[in-house]
């Protein structure tokens, strides 16, 4: 199989910007969405295999139950949903992504949800599968799909209380935010005064990073041939 | 302890306790532990303190009628697939209801993604589906690729689906082998293994690493093909029939083997799309949607294949479906191997890329079905937003439908046959 292997051109001579622009088999479906769901489409968007739009969170069942059946579109298959957070400041969005036979393109519905009231229908009515994805975006986003029968934690605990996927999450171990910051002496800033730290390293029973041959009480280490570096290792 | 008077009963000390704390549970308004027949049993009977049920699919679960009780499989039992914990609700030898219970591989890979750049994100996603690392990396490199407005070059695209379709083969190889063992057969697993450490070595001596690739880039693969994975390539090629038929020659007739998987599991066509089933499983009902004809990523528009589909959609006809997509891997491999173009494999990119604002999706199909990632940038060397969608974490949503009057013993039985892999049920 030696023949797949050639001489190389130059790299440069590749990897060019390439445009993003709506395909054009595209066109007929856009055409299809402005008449079917008219003033519900907002921000129609496209990039070189995806057609999105956005809705009002209130109206997701209703436009997705349109987009399945309509026997122009049907998008039948709900290959994705995840929720993003745009921020303490913004807001969540709920984002659909679907597939076709009769569209060369996938489909994303991205419907938004107030971060201070995080609500939004179910569409387990539409897609049973739907289940384990709000299941998820429950658990990590604190997003609350209403008429959903099955809304627990999935990744976390059942009694974890974050959503830990929120832009505003803090880790409860994260150092400087813990109620235990300072227990470790790295944590302190008198300890960052090297010498202080090293006494107080050195005064502590807890087994320090010092040299074996520095560390009270031990031996220093005479075995020939070993280097600096491995005296500090456990023999 | 015994006594002969019929009017003097000493009561069992076993009884007692609990009559004590039935007593001390109603005081501080506790439902009751041990349910007599209609009452909500609560978790602590499977070890998780006890709560009122959350939701109304949670009441009907662990809610027992008399005779049914509630039994624990996993999370760290050899025969689950990694630490997958499913509590089976039964009556006997019967399963009367399930439910999955996750999280125990919860890494919060999605999490860490970002934080990291977009190359080192490429390494973050290897051991989330750790049976095919190659599909896991493959659908971020769309997305960052569609995100930086960049091609990877001919050749690049061409090493990508050789590799994809070889990690293909190993992880279907490996699911016939998992399968039988599950039912019982304990040889077909080490053939499987034998098949699969030929192909593992093989993509070791293209990538460097035997299980987690770290293969692909934004804008094209690490290395070029090398003498040493070309040699191992034809040999390979040269026997893999031979060695995948030997293994189904052991499995696809043997009559347990039948009688354990033929009508086991069954799943139509409008219940698999409803429930989000995708790849192999969703093919093996007979819809015929596979995202390589669907939305032809890499090179697939130039390669001839059919979309292979099966009428039973039983566990049966997953398996078969997995042999006929390994011998369809095969035949791409050909194809690819006599088109491969030369050239460069990697395209200039700089070593932190900041794409512009924007939102992309990858999909692909992986060997356990619709794999994809939504990124969202900022126009910051991190995504925004990362989002992976795992096939087999969706797919686990069947064995709760197909699960209830069946025997205990087929509730894994089933489960091997959707190849589910718990490094992608968690994340």
């Amino acid at each position: 199989m030696e023949h797949v292997r050639g001489p190389r051109p130059a790299a440069h001579a590749l990897g060019r910007r390439r445009a993003l622009s709506a395909p054009v088999v595209a066109g007929a479906l856009i055409r299809l969405l402005g008449d079917r769901l008219g003033s519900e489409l907002g921000d129609l968007w496209t990039d070189e295999d995806t057609v999105e739009f956005t809705i009002d969170g209130a109206r997701t069942v209703e436009v997705l139950t349109t987009l399945r059946d309509d026997p122009d579109l049907e998008f039948f298959f709900l290959a994705d949903a995840a929720a993003v957070d745009y921020g303490t400041d913004a807001h969540f969005e709920v984002v659909y992504h679907l597939f076709s036979w009769k569209h060369p393109a996938w489909l994303r519905v991205r419907a938004r949800v107030d971060r201070a009231e995080p609500r939004i229908p179910t569409i387990t009515t539409v897609w049973e599968g739907a289940m384990f994805h709000e299941r998820e975006m429950y658990d990590m986003m604190g997003i609350v799909f209403e008429g959903n029968r099955d809304l627990r934690r999935i990744y976390m605990s059942p009694d974890y209380k974050s959503f830990p996927q929120r832009r505003d999450f803090v880790l409860p171990d994260d150092a400087a935010d813990s109620p235990a910051a300072g227990v470790n002496p790295l944590e302190r800033p008198e300890t960052w005064d090297l010498s202080r730290f090293r006494d107080e390293l050195t005064r502590s029973a807890a087994p320090t990073f010092l040299p074996t041959g520095e560390r009270p009480g031990a031996e220093p280490s005479v075995e020939a041939g070993r280097t600096d570096a491995d005296k500090s290792r456990p023999r | 302890m015994t006594t002969t008077d019929p009017e003097i009963r000493i009561p069992d000390p076993i009884e007692l306790d609990r009559l004590e704390e039935q007593r001390l549970r109603a005081a501080a308004g506790l439902a009751p532990v041990h349910a007599e027949g209609g009452e909500y049993a609560g978790f602590d009977t499977v070890g998780i303190p006890d709560r009122p049920p959350q939701t109304e699919r949670e009441r009907e679960v662990y809610t027992l009628e008399e005779g049914e009780m509630l039994v624990n499989m996993g999370p760290q039992h050899p025969s689950t697939h990694g630490v997958m914990r499913i509590v089976v609700k039964v009556r006997g030898e019967i399963v009367v209801d399930v439910d999955p219970v996750l999280g125990y591989l919860h890494r919060g890979i999605e999490k860490l993604c970002e934080n990291a750049t977009y190359t080192t994100v490429l390494t973050y996603v290897d051991p989330m589906d750790y049976l095919s690392t190659m599909h896991n990396e493959h659908a971020p490199a769309i997305a960052f690729e569609k995100l930086y407005g960049i091609k990877a070059p001919p050749r690049a695209e061409y090493i990508r689906a050789l590799v994809v379709e070889l990690n293909r083969i190993f992880s279907h190889g490996l699911m016939m082998g998992f399968l039988a063992l599950d039912i019982g057969g304990l040889t077909p697993i080490l053939y499987s293994f034998i098949n699969r450490d030929e192909v593992v070595d093989m993509l070791s001596a293209i990538s460097g690493q035997r299980m987690l690739f770290n293969f692909f880039r934004v804008g094209g693969v690490n290395f070029d093909t090398n003498d040493e994975f070309l040699s191992r390539l034809g040999t390979w090629r040269a026997n893999v029939l031979e060695n995948v038929e030997m293994n189904e020659r052991m499995i696809t007739d043997n009559e347990i083997f039948r009688g354990r998987t033929v009508g086991m599991g069954r799943l139509t066509g409008p219940e698999a799309i409803a429930l989000g089933v995708s790849g192999p499983n969703l093919r093996a009902s007979g819809v015929p949607f596979d995202v390589r004809r669907a939305h032809p990523y890499s090179i697939y528009d130039q390669l001839e294949f059919d979309v292979i589909t099966q009428e039973a959609g039983d566990s049966y006809a997953r398996y078969l479906q997995r042999i006929a997509e390994i011998k369809q891997s095969i035949h791409l491999i050909d194809q690819i191997m006599d088109k491969m173009p030369h050239g460069p494999v990697q395209a200039q990119v700089p070593g932190i890329i900041r794409p512009k604002p924007g939102r992309a999706y990858g999909a692909v199909e992986s060997p356990r079905g619709l794999y994809s990632v939504y990124a969202i940038s900022d126009g910051g060397p991190n995504p925004y937003r990362f989002r992976m969608r795992d096939p087999s974490f969706i797919s686990l949503q069947a064995i709760p439908k197909l699960m209830p009057g069946r025997l205990v013993a087929d509730t894994m039985a089933v489960m091997a046959s959707f190849d589910p892999v718990m490094g992608g049920v968690d994340k």
